[in-house]
């Protein structure tokens, strides 16, 4: 009997609504047999195996509201996914995700959602991705961004922001209409001015976290951040700026190249 | 003209009066006309009545004593015959069959008659033709006349158009083609200017009124129930409670006595509370009136957070101030870890890829801010975990974060 069969053989007898899977060598949704019945369940982890699809009936387990597949060798989801009623919190960090299948924003309460160390960029979003207005926090760190979109805006209830180690030369101005936003995290990109409406946004207080680090800031703005997040906020909002960053834009600073530290990246294995 | 006394007594046959309003009027009038005269007083119609007859004209003489030759009769000109009935009045003499209505040519029942233009109607024939018609009630009006709003009126029936009374005595105001009392009148214009009317003197209110048992009053007609001074807007009305007020209707205080009388004030909204009070935040609250300060909604006794100086409901307090489950999104009841600048509740509080609970002792890796156990950290991509590494080291003044 397989290590998963046994987990869930005992889930079933007492009826665990939470199912731990972490770490057992499943390479197929065939190895858990009877999973996708077991339509009770609240929270399903599969962390750490070799899963490379996801079977569309996993949207059966319509109770689901935590599904986590972190580290595992996902190359396509199913559209179904995105139609689960309950699904509260998506993992699917360090997988190996080039595209998302089209209408996938189409979660109604997804609050959490976890991309970090996949392939993606803004052309492999489809098209509704902004439409999630539940989000709370979206994970994109360690993935191809070259640009965020615009409708970043529509994300009205987003707290956390990661975009680390991606290859952004450019924030959006909207980024300043996300006022619930209190963590981003842009470390590691290829980033020179900020829009001013960044200074919109409650980034000096002691529940916020702003991670700039690793980009080629341009020199006024690398002068405020040596100063302090504070000092780099107030700076964005003076007319000072303002003048600055519209001469930025005309004439815009050398794009830094592209990061060569992500090119060993185990996600692009294909 | 004469000789048509045999004509019927009823009412002349002349066409024009027929087809007159008055005639129509009369014609649906169910009053007898009999009825005592009395003084018209607003009009100039000359009348004789019954004691002016009695007293002064008008009486049956044989004129034996007096010459019958220069004694001429006032309607034909003739002289009298010796014997002949007489009749005298106001100073003129008439042959019996002269003195009859100038319309009707009948001879005046009681010797009533009404005179107009120089001739002599009986009483029939001159409300007929002369007898103002009430603009309420249409029929005539015998005796006094009231003349207002382009019409002639009795005076029970010209009553203002609002509450009904007579305005014959009192006078009356002229109000967008109605006629009004004063009182009316002055609450219609108080009603336009957003003011109100006294409901003691009925004049407008033109400074701030007082409110007492659900009417508005000058404030002056009212005394302080303790101390007796005039009172002024700022008076406060307190409901009845022992040892404040004797009965069980509302009293009127001045401001001074109204704050001795150790009445709590609501903290919200400055107005004495008569009813439940809630003490918190070092004041006095109206039930409904201490509310959360994010949402406004009452607390109605249920548990409050205090931050501050003001006061949440559980669910804004731990919105506001960082108490919410970074997984469940619910509030943190209980127990609650602290870290990575997020709260997780005991349940939740565990490793961010492989979900297994951790606890206080539990040594855990940051990632993006999530927490990651050694176990999972461990099973991260070699070259990830080299620029996690590189990049914690790189991070500025970092401290170690523990759950607390």
């Amino acid at each position: 009997m397989s290590k998963a069969k046994k987990v869930l053989d005992e889930a079933r007898e007492i009826r665990n609504p939470e199912i731990d899977l972490a770490d057992k060598a499943i390479s197929s949704f065939e190895e858990t047999p009877g999973l996708l019945n077991m339509t009770y369940i609240t929270r399903l982890t599969l962390s750490h195996n070799k899963i490379k699809s996801v079977p569309p009936a996993l949207a059966n387990l319509t109770n689901l509201e935590i599904l986590n597949l972190t580290n595992n060798h996902i190359e396509e989801l199913p559209l179904s996914l995105s139609s689960m009623p309950k699904l509260r919190i998506l993992n699917l960090a360090i997988n190996r995700l080039y595209n998302l299948p089209r209408g996938f924003g189409a979660f109604p309460v997804l609050e959490v959602l976890d991309l970090t160390y996949n392939n993606l960029n803004e052309k492999s979003l489809p098209g509704n991705f902004f439409m999630m207005e539940t989000l709370r926090a979206l994970y994109l760190g360690d993935n191809d961004f070259e640009y965020l979109p615009p409708e970043v805006k529509n994300l009205k209830n987003l707290q956390i922001l990661v975009l680390r180690e991606n290859d952004l030369i450019e924030l959006p101005r909207e980024l300043g209409e996300l006022t619930r936003l209190r963590e981003l995290h842009v470390q590691g990109n290829r980033l020179t001015i900020l829009p001013p409406e960044l200074g919109n946004l409650d980034m000096t207080s002691n529940k916020s976290v702003f991670r700039f680090e690793g980009n080629e800031w341009v020199a006024p703005i690398a002068d405020q951040l040596q100063l302090g997040v504070g000092h780099l906020m107030e700076y964005l909002r003076s007319e000072a700026y303002r003048i600055t960053y519209n001469r930025y834009s005309t004439n815009k600073p050398q794009v830094p190249p592209p990061c060569v530290d992500k090119a060993k990246k185990i996600s692009r294995i294909r | 003209m004469f000789s048509k006394i045999d004509l019927s007594p009823s009412i002349p046959s002349l066409g024009s009066i027929s087809q007159s309003r008055l005639f129509q009027r009369r014609a649906n009038s169910k009053d007898d006309l009999s009825e005592e005269y009395r003084s018209f007083q607003d009009i100039d119609y000359e009348f004789i009545d019954k004691s002016d007859l009695q007293q002064h004209g008008f009486s049956r003489t044989v004129t034996s004593t007096m010459s019958l030759d220069n004694m001429l009769c006032a309607r034909c000109g003739d002289g009298f015959e010796p014997h002949e009935k007489i009749v005298n009045s106001t100073g003129q003499l008439w042959h019996q069959q002269c003195f009859v209505c100038a319309q009707c040519f009948q001879e005046f029942d009681d010797g009533i008659f009404y005179e107009y233009d120089d001739r002599k109607y009986c009483e029939r024939d001159f409300q007929i033709l002369f007898a103002p018609c009430c603009g309420k009630c249409n029929n005539f009006i015998i005796g006094r006349v009231i003349k207002a709003m382009n019409a002639s009126w009795h005076p029970e029936c010209f009553r203002c158009e609002m509450c009904e009374t007579e305005l014959a005595d009192t006078g009356f105001i002229k109000n967008a083609g109605r006629a009004l009392c004063h009182e009316c009148n002055a609450k219609v214009k108080a009603i336009g200017s957003g003011k109100h009317v006294c409901h003691k003197c009925h004049a407008l209110i033109d400074d701030k009124p007082l409110k007492f048992r659900g009417e508005m009053y000058h404030p002056y007609h009212f005394n302080c129930t303790n101390c007796g001074v005039e009172l002024d807007y700022t008076a406060r009305e307190v409901r009845s409670r022992p040892g404040f007020a004797a009965n069980d209707m509302n009293e009127l205080y001045c401001l001074r006595c109204h704050d001795k009388m150790g009445i709590p004030i609501c903290g919200a909204c400055r107005r004495p509370i008569e009813e439940r009070v809630v003490t918190a935040l070092g004041k006095h609250w109206h039930v409904e009136h201490f509310v959360c300060a994010k949402c406004e909604k009452p607390f109605f006794g249920h548990r409050h957070y205090e931050k501050k100086g003001l006061a949440y409901c559980e669910t804004h307090y731990h919105q506001l101030f960082g108490n919410l489950c970074f997984v469940c999104n619910q509030v943190i009841a209980g127990d609650v870890f602290t870290a990575l600048n997020k709260a997780w509740c005991v349940h939740h509080f565990a490793c961010s890829v492989c979900d297994q609970k951790m606890n206080q002792k539990t040594k855990f890796y940051e990632c993006d801010l999530k927490p990651v156990c050694k176990k999972c950290y461990d099973k991260f991509p070699t070259e990830l975990r080299r620029r996690l590494k590189r990049q914690h080291e790189a991070m500025p003044q970092r401290k170690a974060a523990t759950p607390t």
